[in-house]
């Protein structure tokens, strides 16, 4: 008798206890979903258009560089893989599927040089901290289309053209957005032949060269209620 | 009417020098390299006998070291 | 923009010109020619070239405008410029775009019943004389005044003194140039006695270190800028940028130290207290060159009408000095300017290494400030400290942001106390200006009258009924617009507006004056580095546009002080700068004569013996120095400078709950202040079309700010409505926002706190209390 009641009254206990933490899930699962948000201390911050000066050290060491003539990029070349003009490159050569997100690209990309391979100096990016390259930039593996298209040509900017008066110096045609580091593109042998800058030393390019690509839209007037009548 | 066009080489360092000579001289047009000491001159003339003054004003200029014929063109007076 | 080959000798000469090429290509791989890189840049060579300095910033940098049928069509940098050495910035190479906008003001415009009349010139000048001597005899002297410029050119600020100090009487002359160099004026003032840099631009050549407080050279003074860059790419020389907000020269910068405005002051003090008590004083020129000094605390700031302060200077000793920094450890210090100690030693170890050279150089960041004196006395405590002053790559160097704001508004003296030598408090003073001016010495009077802000104040209260702009714009680069905007349109007052362009300010004139650009007369700026340089008139100026400087004068010859203007017309630039000449003669302050300033490209003053000083009050390079000295301050009596002892004090207005943000306001690198030149040149205005207000990606991420949206900024005084920036240009530090003044259709000084240092009287625009809000 006092065996089977306590086998009851343990029994009892693991029900009270069962129902008591049961009660309690099913409450907690009824309060919604909280993640506490913990105030993230401040990152260091540098502005975007910081990137004009990121290969700035560089830049001495562009100007001394001697011209390899046999392997200069044309402009014509640059604008070849792109389907307009600001649009990501595609990559002309093999690649490996692997590795995506890690350094293979910017082993040769971060800072170019010479290709054997391909004959021909690597390219260097203007915004290696961005890794997922493959994200906007796909290899070409098929030159025949899908469906013919009538493609819309968006006329990239000529050179030369961009002077405001004679002589000084040219507007920067090209939206900058990552494309903020000028060095990357402008300097080196990879930079196409008719845009290579030929002070790379300067370093604060956009002293001189300031965008004019930016939609301006018109600028309201200021109210000039009475001395406006100049006629 | 002779057209010549030349390359110009300047003693060292004294390209500007050969530069601004050579845009005084009338007839003659200058494209100097921007990252070499050479210098393409064009000359247009409106006869062989101001040709050879031309060419001779050109070879007395100090600064020159070396003045080279590329090409030469004439086209019939009309 | 191709020529076409319409003939087919241009094909034949096209062809021989580009086989030469093929020919130098085979001998020189990779060859350049101009032309492939320029093709569609029409040829340049029939233009004339005539030089001078530019239009815009104190760099003062040297141009050469192209002329070709009397227009102006092109400009360069000046090669034989040892300013800029033929480079420029992107407002400088575009600068006589503007002069070609379709607003420019052509004719006279006088308000009759309301609206604006096209009046010829002579009758404008009329109502002007008339208006000022009717005014004159109904409410005295002062009751006219005259505000004019730092970029007016000598001869301009030289005829309005002598207008209204020399002719009329009244003090009642002061420039904006109180708005950003006065802070510097009078911290050389206390500190040495003479006014303006003891160095030159070649320090930049020389010094291992440049420090920069405040100060963003990269958007403000490009080209000396891109002198430093040149030096720090070419022999390694570092650029340490200690700043508010995060520009465009802190990341081309080897060091961006960021400070909690205003606490700029105890920074300062904190690195004199490290560098003696690291035995880093430069004991013997201390002991043999300065003097110690304490002026007065709790100065106040200005705010309130008539506001009236006197600094009272008391000489300390040594001791005194260095137990008044011992509430400046960079322990202590690291508290409230957020500066680690770390970095305030490191900066101090720097000023302190005697084997390395530091040039100090500022702007507005430190003249913009309700101590700005106090702020310029403190760092010129550091260099006298450690010595390292007026030699070759060390120097304190005091920027200038108008091109002549030192050689007008300083030099020629253009403010309310000052003469062209020397000030009007000084009976020695008044009696030089009284002889060669041909008045008599009682006219001058002893007691200055309105500083800018005050003036402005006048003429609210209706003090002031005659009040006369010349190239300035008040009504856009005044701090609290929102009150002197009313002030200007009041009927009490009578305003006379010069101008190129109509701004808001002509906006309120009852007669607007139709002034001649730069290049289209002649005259004469003076730039930071004490270089004064000449231009002579490149273009005509369209309809009836005249130069201010014969305005001024034909007003005067109207009023019947035609006698103490006997300049002509076609001549006056040289005929003043010769009679100016005479107030600076002798070995310190020497003018350079007209002849030599017509072929150089600028000389630097002291001129002595047909030479420039580059280094003053050092004995090497200075003539004036006393003979046996090394170095020598002789601005002041017993030739010391005076190291002051100056505390930190709190900004006029600090953030509260109800405004919890820093309002910092400045410049950009495409516009010049209030954007009436740059803004009409299309560059310029494509690149940087509208004023911004710029956040710290935090504070747009708490207050859920995207870029671009419309956001309303309010202070007490007023408010504004502008697009947010976030993460582009600059970061200012959290807690404070940055909004660039040119934009007249974004009034940020209807924001701004019109507090002044107390001692200078320069406004503070870098900070007051805002809140922001989604507009």
């Amino acid at each position: 008798m006092k065996k089977r009641l306590g086998i009851i009254s343990l029994f009892v206990l693991l029900f009270i206890a069962f129902i008591t933490i049961w009660n309690f899930s099913y409450q907690q699962g009824l309060e919604e979903g909280y993640i506490p948000v913990e105030e993230s201390t401040s990152k260091h911050y540098l502005p975007s258009e910081a990137g004009v000066f990121e290969r700035s050290e560089y830049a001495v060491e562009y100007s001394n560089m001697p011209v390899d003539k046999n392997h200069q990029r044309l402009l014509k070349d640059y604008y070849k893989n792109r389907a307009y003009h600001g649009a990501p490159p595609s990559i002309p050569h093999p690649v490996k599927e692997m590795n995506l997100g890690e350094n293979t690209c910017l082993q040769c990309h971060q800072n170019g040089g010479f290709v054997n391979k391909y004959d021909a100096y690597a390219p260097v990016t203007p915004h290696p901290e961005m890794i997922n390259c493959r994200q906007c930039h796909v290899a070409q593996n098929s030159n025949t289309l899908f469906k013919p298209a009538n493609l819309a040509q968006v006329k990239a900017p000529k050179v030369g053209v961009n002077n405001a008066l004679i002589g000084t110096p040219p507007m920067i045609p090209h939206q900058i957005q990552m494309r903020e580091n000028c060095l990357s593109c402008h300097a080196g042998p990879a930079a196409p032949k008719e845009i290579r800058v030929t002070h790379p030393e300067r370093v604060n390019c956009r002293q001189c060269h300031v965008p004019t690509d930016r939609v301006v839209s018109d600028i309201a007037p200021f109210t000039r209620t009475k001395s406006d009548n100049n006629e | 009417m002779p057209i010549k066009s030349y390359l110009a080489h300047p003693k060292t360092g004294e390209k500007q020098t050969l530069i601004n000579a050579l845009s005084l001289l009338n007839g003659c047009e200058v494209i100097p390299a921007t990252n070499q000491d050479v210098v393409v001159v064009v000359t247009e003339t409106s006869d062989d006998a101001s040709d050879v003054i031309l060419k001779d004003k050109i070879e007395h200029i100090d600064s020159l070291k070396l003045l080279a014929l590329v090409s030469g063109f004439n086209t019939p007076q009309n | 923009m191709y020529n076409s080959l319409s003939s087919r000798r241009n094909f034949i000469k096209k062809m021989a010109q580009l086989s030469a090429m093929t020919a130098a290509a085979a001998m020189f791989p990779g060859i350049l020619f101009a032309s492939e890189q320029e093709a569609g840049i029409p040829n340049s060579a029939n233009l004339d070239w005539k030089k001078g300095p530019c239009r815009f910033c104190g760099v003062g940098c040297g141009i050469l405008v192209g002329t070709e049928n009397g227009k102006a069509v092109a400009v360069k940098g000046d090669p034989n410029c040892s300013v800029n050495k033929g480079l420029l910035c992107v407002k400088g190479y575009h600068q006589t775009m503007c002069i070609q906008s379709k607003d420019r003001l052509t004719h006279a415009l006088v308000k009759k019943n309301g609206k604006y009349v096209k009046t010829p010139l002579n009758e404008a000048l009329d109502i002007v004389a008339n208006k000022m001597k009717s005014t004159i005899e109904a409410h005295g002297k002062d009751s006219v005044a005259m505000y004019t410029s730092g970029q007016s050119t000598i001869p301009e600020g030289y005829v309005a003194s002598k207008l209204m100090k020399g002719a009329i009487g009244t003090n009642n002359l002061d420039c904006n140039a109180r708005l950003c160099m006065a802070s510097a004026v009078a911290g050389f003032l206390t500190t040495f006695g003479a006014d303006e840099p003891m160095g030159c631009y070649e320090d930049i050549d020389h010094a291992d270190y440049f420090i920069t407080w405040g100060n963003n050279m990269a958007e403000m003074h490009p080209v000396l800028f891109s002198r430093m860059l040149e030096q720090k790419t070419r022999r390694g020389a570092k650029i340490i940028d200690f700043a508010t907000r995060t520009s465009r020269s802190s990341t081309a910068s080897d060091r961006s130290i960021l400070f909690e405005p205003q606490t700029d002051l105890a920074v300062a003090n904190a690195i004199c207290y490290e560098i003696i008590n690291n035995g880093w004083v430069n004991k013997s020129f201390v002991e043999k060159h300065c003097n110690f000094s304490k002026g007065l605390t709790n100065i106040g700031y200005g705010t309130e009408d008539k506001f009236n302060f006197k600094d009272k200077p008391e000489k300390i000793d040594f001791a005194a000095f260095k137990a008044f920094l011992n509430d400046y450890t960079p322990e202590k210090v690291e508290k409230y300017s957020k500066v680690s100690a770390k970095d305030i030693k490191y900066l101090a170890s720097i000023y302190g290494d005697p084997n390395k050279k530091v040039v100090s150089y500022w702007c507005m960041g430190m003249n913009q400030h309700t101590r700005g004196t106090w702020m310029n006395n403190l760092v010129y405590n550091i260099h006298l400290l450690t010595g390292k002053i007026s030699q070759p790559g060390n120097g304190p160097f005091s920027l200038t942001g108008q091109p002549s704001a030192c050689g007008t508004a300083r030099e020629v003296g253009t403010f309310t106390h000052k003469l062209p030598k020397g000030v009007v408090m000084n009976p020695k003073h008044r009696a030089l200006a009284a002889k060669i001016w041909k008045v008599p010495v009682e006219r001058i009077p002893a007691k200055p009258t309105y500083h800018a802000t005050e003036m402005f104040r006048a003429v609210d209260r209706g003090d002031i009924k005659f009040i006369w702009t010349q190239v300035t714009n008040p009504l856009v680069s005044l701090p609290k617009t929102s009150r002197y905007r009313p002030a200007m349109e009041k009927d009490s007052c009578f305003v006379v507006v010069s101008d190129v362009f109509p701004t808001p300010t002509s906006d309120v004139a009852d007669v607007i004056l139709p002034a001649s650009w730069h290049i289209e007369k002649s005259g004469l700026y003076g730039n930071s580095e004490r270089r004064t340089q000449h231009w002579d008139k490149m273009v005509e100026g369209p309809g009836e546009t005249t130069p201010d400087a014969w305005m001024t004068i034909e007003v005067a010859k109207r009023m019947g002080y035609g006698d103490l203007f006997p300049y002509s017309e076609e001549n006056h630039v040289e005929e003043i700068y010769n009679e100016y000449r005479q107030f600076h003669e002798g070995a310190k302050h020497g003018m350079a004569p007209l002849e030599v300033l017509k072929k150089e490209s600028g000389a630097i003053w002291p001129y002595v013996n047909g030479k420039s000083t580059q280094w003053r009050f050092n004995a090497k390079y200075d003539p004036a120095c006393k003979e046996g000295s090394d170095f020598d301050f002789y601005g002041k009596p017993d030739g010391k400078a005076v190291i002051w002892q100056r505390p930190y004090e709190p900004a006029a207005e600090s953030p509260d709950a109800e405004y919890p943000f820093w309002l910092n306001t400045g410049r950009v690198i495409e516009h010049w202040h209030t954007g009436s030149m740059t803004r009409r040149i299309p560059v310029l205005h494509k690149a940087m079309p509208e004023a911004y207000i710029e956040f710290h990606p935090d504070d747009a991420k708490a207050l859920k700010i995207r870029d671009g949206e419309n956001i309303k900024v309010t202070s007490r005084r007023g408010s504004c409505v502008l697009p947010a920036s976030v993460n582009k240009r600059g970061l200012p530090t959290r807690g404070q926002v940055f909004v660039p003044f040119f934009d007249e259709n974004m009034l940020i000084n209807d924001v701004t706190l019109d507090a002044f240092c107390p001692i200078s009287k320069e406004p503070d625009y870098k900070k007051c209390a805002v809140k922001v809000e989604k507009a």
